[in-house]
């Protein structure tokens, strides 16, 4: 581990209701690298940002993972949010009745009070996310409206992206981010989550497309499958995926491994 | 999952304390005796005496309601005092001759009763067991025409007034509890809203239950004339006894033309241990009457307390154009159990009225709303429509929902939809992802399910229900 | 309304019942004589009844009926009038007595059509294991007379993993005036086995009488039963109907009731979802006019986890007449998962037309998707507004969407025949409507 990793996977397996999902994933990111996961339906690529994140309904069975070299098993997934791990949800959670700029205000304090840094009253903290607002074309009004409730796709995706601005988190994994969206949509998410790249933070991307790939350009590509990774390349593995499919890769694997 | 929740709507009742004080006592009993003891000691006219003694015998001739979705065992009404006082020190002259102890209890109670302590902009009268202890800032409101005073003062100063209004809303035979009020009330708050005058300040009334074996009857008349304005709010609380004690109050509410009432309560009444064992049994009746063309009685509501409650704060919108509204978040826990809603009585044409209820059970409780909006025959182009949600912590709860829709004009436009929610395993992840924990989750969640209520409230009250509501399902709500 | 007059409905309605000859089958005498009991005990319902609150039957209470003794005739012209081409086997009952010379032979492998007779003759358990099993005796006292007063119904099993070819049409005809008939049907839908049933109530003559109808269906696992059921009384008659419905595990069962007739009808469709995963889609239409009252009541009762149900139910109201909805929704402890919606959508056509809805959710499991709707008022003013700007009359534009409002209920009947008997029936009320609405 140098002092650059960010998060270090260990031969992760992780189960739901009694069925394996991973069975021994291993993965390092470091600061300022853009990973992405692809791999087809069932391969176990949202189960290991659930497992990530620390969504209650995974059961952990085997493995570790260090972020910044501390235990991330230890933490309970608040903990994690606080610590800088933020997952950008597929399906983002309707809350009716509370209001986008009270639940991004609770959230931002929250996590500025764990990193020991001031917190923002309502007005200082409506400026701050004005600017984030305009970062993702987002209209103001959409403040005052219920986290998530009556959004269509696109606006529940961009939502989440401004969540990820207002967070500054170390490690944000996006899953699916590009699912439902269309071109104009996937192009302000894409620049928006571009903008976020630093060279102290990492973005893991779990995508079933490679289109998503030519709008956030990956450093790294892991091909995923029976909850392993079973290829890591660059970029052009994305495009080798896009023509070839998935199933050369587990035949690949096979014949290496025979 | 259940279990965190359930923990979190576990918390200790904070008003549970008994004040040590010297009380006048009735014997236990109800006959026309303590009737008349209760009149004479209040020094009420004839009329009110007579007013008692039929509303009485009526209730002798009625049997105790049994269709509402709660099950307590029967009531001895012979086990009941029916009077209690604070012993009085001779006459009060100024607020420093209340009794310390009583001082002293409602200070404990968050209620200054010192007017430069006493929150600015609310007027407060406090009743404590039977009687009215005081009643704040009254000289200011009867500058510009406002009474605001204890029922008992009010029946003595300005029975006129009463005599006109009393019993024209909530008629002694209304039902069982409001006849058994109109026999044995003893005191209350009376506010007269003159024609034209908004009300400078909140008006409200604290109620203190203390003594173990009494039930309070309390009665309240608010009366608005044409153009007048009220806020008026209702706070209650009783010490932890592992008996039960009865509150059978009556309220009444008469909006003349263009007038506009706006009545809110926060109710937490002892609702007993997490046994189910005492806790007040909180059987009301409250009614308001929009008699004048334009006028408008709003009804908001946040119950959280008693064992049992009972309770319908109804319209009768007689006049053309008024209107009804009510706006209700009832939790339960442990073995509460709660029967509220409201009636919506469509008479006048182009009467409108609006209907809001949050139920939220826990616990082994249970919550059922119950409402009735009736469009007359005359009542053309008579609108309603009603929201009716719940949600459920843990699976041994239950959650009822019964609306009774009459309409009997075609020109009527009924709505009602009702939806059942609960607090997800996924929407908590989702809270915690972005760093927020449990505790504070739950009381946001909860707060966004109960927002359309609580926008309702006065001001001060929101801040105190919300916190109040997060004092019942967890430690800190800000 | 009296004591006395109600009570002595119930003594005129069980007169005779004692003469009733001793049945094959000690079981069902003891059943009978259970019946009568309880509908003793219960005793006929008055408005003081939260269940009948809203539904007088006074005017029922003033008649006093007797059993008709017998099938009355019916000419063959108007039976052929009655018959729906769909259906593969038809099963009739006149005046209450099956009459299996006017029903035709049921030669579908998958089906065993028996009467009670028969039935009891022969050694088939089924019979016994469910008569009175899923529409129990104590909850009603029209159940428990129509139990009290049992000699002849029909059975009809749908074996196992069959399904039927062709509808079944079960048709209950009222021949004669002043007499009460008590049609009992039992419907059992063995593991995997489908069929589509139509009940339908009809009047060959205009005057008073009582239908008190009586139909059970049980559906065991992952079983599929259409349930169709249309009451075209005569306006003068008074009709009470119950069906009871057991769902088991993955079952559904799918109903369209249809009420048209009757001065007064009470339908009560109970329904308990008795396994996981069971599913009921409900829909009902009552269009009435007159001074006719259509009462419809459901119960939905979850009991098991995985339970799904849609229920839609609509009113067209005319004249003075009264419809009356209660619907109740019922999810017990451990019914986790439900997902259980109603809708009652009632029109009013009439000044003094009148609608009294209640529905009811009752919940005792929080992992539960639970929702109901009513609503009651007349067309959208902009739904008239928009087929007014594509150049419709106002008559044409209000004809129009009345139709199409009661017609959405219709137009989900799987039998083409008598979905489009029903439309027309529809199309004339909603154009009488629309002209009585045009008198000056």
């Amino acid at each position: 581990m140098t002092t650059k990793t960010i998060l270090e996977v260990r031969d992760l397996s992780a189960s739901i209701n009694g069925v394996p999902i991973l069975k021994g994933m291993d993965m390092t990111i470091n600061a300022g690298e853009v990973h992405a996961i692809m791999g087809p339906n069932g391969s176990g690529k949202s189960t290991f940002a659930k497992v990530l994140a620390g969504h209650p309904a995974y059961e952990v069975t085997g493995g570790s993972v260090l972020l910044r070299g501390q235990d991330l098993f230890a933490m309970p997934a608040e903990e994690r949010a606080r610590a800088g791990v933020f997952l950008g949800f597929q399906y983002p959670i309707e809350v009716p009745g509370v209001t986008n700029s009270a639940f991004l205000r609770l959230a931002y304090n929250t996590v500025q009070g764990a990193r020991g840094r001031d917190e923002l009253d309502p007005l200082e903290f409506d400026d701050f996310v004005q600017e984030k607002l305009a970062l993702l074309e987002m209209d103001p009004a959409f403040l005052d409206r219920s986290v998530n409730e009556g959004f269509s796709g696109g606006e529940k995706k961009r939502n989440e992206i401004l969540q990820m601005a207002v967070l500054e988190p170390m490690l944000a994994i996006l899953d699916e981010v590009d699912s439902g969206l269309d071109i104009d949509a996937l192009r302000i998410v894409a620049s928006g989550v571009n903008r976020l790249r630093t060279a102290d933070n990492a973005i893991l991307l779990v995508t079933h497309y490679q289109r998503l790939l030519d709008h956030i350009v990956p450093d790294y590509v892991h091909v995923m499958d029976g909850g392993r990774v079973l290829r890591t390349g660059s970029k052009d593995l994305a495009l080798e995926l896009e023509s070839r499919g998935y199933d050369w890769v587990a035949k690949e694997k096979a014949g290496v491994a025979a | 999952m259940s279990s965190v929740l359930q923990n979190l709507v576990n918390q200790p009742y904070r008003h549970g304390f008994v004040t040590d004080i010297d009380a006048d006592v009735a014997p236990k009993g109800l006959n026309e005796d303590i009737i008349r003891l209760i009149s004479h000691k209040k020094g009420e006219p004839e009329w009110l005496l007579e007013f008692r003694l039929k509303a009485f015998r009526h209730w002798l001739t009625m049997t105790e309601p049994a269709w509402a979705n709660v099950k307590y065992p029967k009531i001895d009404f012979q086990d009941i005092i029916y009077y209690s006082a604070p012993k009085p020190k001779a006459k009060l002259a100024s607020m420093d001759e209340v009794d310390p102890e009583l001082l002293r209890t409602f200070e404990k109670l968050g209620v200054p009763l010192h007017e430069q302590k006493a929150l600015a902009g609310v007027a407060v009268d406090v009743i404590f067991d039977s009687v009215s202890v005081t009643t704040t800032y009254k000289q200011r409101l009867a500058e510009v025409g406002i009474i605001f005073c204890s029922m008992s003062e009010a029946v003595r100063d300005h029975p006129e007034l009463v005599r006109r209004y009393l019993g024209s809303v909530v008629p002694y035979t209304d039902n069982y509890y409001a006849a058994l009020n109109s026999a044995v009330f003893t005191d209350g708050s009376f506010c007269f809203i003159p024609r034209g005058v908004k009300c400078p300040m909140e008006l409200s009334t604290y109620f203190r239950i203390n003594t173990q074996e009494s039930g309070q009857f309390e009665r309240t008349l608010i009366v608005a004339e044409e153009s007048a304005q009220v806020s008026y709010l209702e706070g209650c609380t009783a010490p932890k006894f592992d008996t039960n004690q009865l509150h059978a109050a009556v309220v009444e509410l008469v909006a003349l033309d263009d007038a506009d009432i706006k009545y809110s309560t926060v109710q937490n009444w002892y609702a007993g241990d997490e046994n189910g064992v005492g806790g007040i049994y909180n059987f009301v009746t409250k009614r308001g009457l929009c008699k004048g063309v334009n006028s408008k009685i709003s009804w908001t509501q946040v119950e959280t307390g008693s064992a049992i409650t009972w309770k319908y704060p109804s319209c009768v919108l007689l006049g053309e154009n008024s209107i009804g509204e009510f706006y209700s978040v009832a939790l339960t826990n442990h073995h509460q159990q709660a029967d509220t809603g409201t009636k919506m009585i469509h008479v006048g044409r182009n009467t409108r009225s609006t209907i809001i209820s949050k139920g939220i059970s826990a616990g082994s409780s249970n919550n059922s709303y119950r409402g009735l909006v009736r469009i007359g025959g005359k009542a053309d182009n008579a609108r309603n429509f009603s929201q009716c949600d719940s949600m459920l912590i843990g699976d041994r709860c239950g959650a009822s929902t019964f609306p009774y829709i009459q309409v009997h004009n075609s020109s009527a436009k009924v709505e009602h939809e009702a939806t059942t929610s609960k607090i997800g395993e996924d929407q908590l992840f989702y809270f915690a992802q972005r760093g927020i924990g449990t505790e504070e989750a739950v009381s946001m969640i909860i707060n966004g399910f109960c927002k359309d209520v609580f926008t309702q409230l006065p001001m001060e009250f929101a801040v105190e229900a919300t916190k109040l509501l997060g004092l019942k399902l967890e430690g800190s709500v800000g | 309304m009296s004591e006395t007059l109600s009570n002595g409905h119930l003594d005129s309605l069980l007169r005779g019942q004692s003469r009733l000859p001793s049945s094959a089958r000690g079981w069902l005498d003891a059943l009978r004589a259970d019946a009568l009991e309880q509908a003793n005990a219960l005793s006929v319902p008055t408005t003081r009844d939260e269940e009948w609150r809203y539904t007088d039957l006074s005017p029922l209470y003033q008649k006093s009926f007797l059993p008709a003794p017998s099938a009355g005739t019916v000419a063959a012209q108007a039976l052929d009038a009655c018959l729906l081409p769909e259906a593969g086997c038809r099963l009739v009952f006149v005046d209450g007595h099956y009459a299996p010379r006017l029903s035709s032979a049921c030669a579908d492998p998958a089906l065993g059509v028996t009467s009670f007779s028969d039935a009891l003759a022969g050694q088939d358990p089924t019979l016994q294991a469910n008569l009175a099993r899923h529409a129990p005796l104590g909850a009603d006292t029209f159940v428990a007379v129509n139990t009290a007063w049992l000699q002849d119904g029909v059975q009809v099993r749908v074996h196992a993993g069959r399904t039927a070819a062709a509808p079944i049409q079960v048709l209950c005809l009222s021949t004669r005036p002043d007499v009460v008939a008590y049609p009992r049907l039992l419907v059992v839908a063995e593991a995997d086995s489908g069929c589509t049933l139509v009940e339908d109530y009809v009047a060959l003559h205009g005057g008073e009488y009582l239908t008190n109808a009586v139909t059970e269906v049980a559906l065991a696992d992952g079983a599929r039963v259409r349930h169709v059921r249309v009451q075209r009384e005569s306006t003068s008659g008074f009709h009470i109907g119950t069906c009871g419905v057991r769902i088991g595990r993955g079952a559904h069962y799918l109903s369209s009731a249809v009420a048209l007739g009757a001065r007064i009808s009470r339908f009560n469709l109970n329904i308990v979802q008795a396994a996981e995963g069971a599913e009921s889609t409900l829909d009902g239409l009552a269009l009435i006019g007159g001074r006719q009252l259509a009462d419809m009541h459901s119960l939905l009762d979850h009991r098991y986890a995985h339970g799904r149900s849609r229920q839609l139910f609509k009113s067209v109201v005319d004249d003075e007449a009264h419809a009356v909805f209660n619907g109740k929704i019922f999810v017990h402890h451990g019914a986790q998962r439900t997902d259980s919606s109603q809708q009652s959508r009632s029109l009013l056509l009439s000044p003094r037309a009148r609608v009294d809805s209640k529905p009811q959710l009752e919940i005792f499991a929080d992992d539960v998707k639970c929702a109901h709707g009513a609503a009651v008022g007349q067309l959208e003013a902009e739904q008239v507004f928009y087929l007014k700007s594509r150049g419709l009359d106002e008559a044409g534009a209000r004809n129009l969407l009345t139709f199409a409002f009661a017609a959405e209920i219709v137009h989900r009947i799987p039998l083409p025949s008598l979905a489009a008997q029903l439309e027309r029936i529809v199309l004339q009320q909603t154009q009488k409507q629309t002209s009585d609405r045009n008198r000056p």
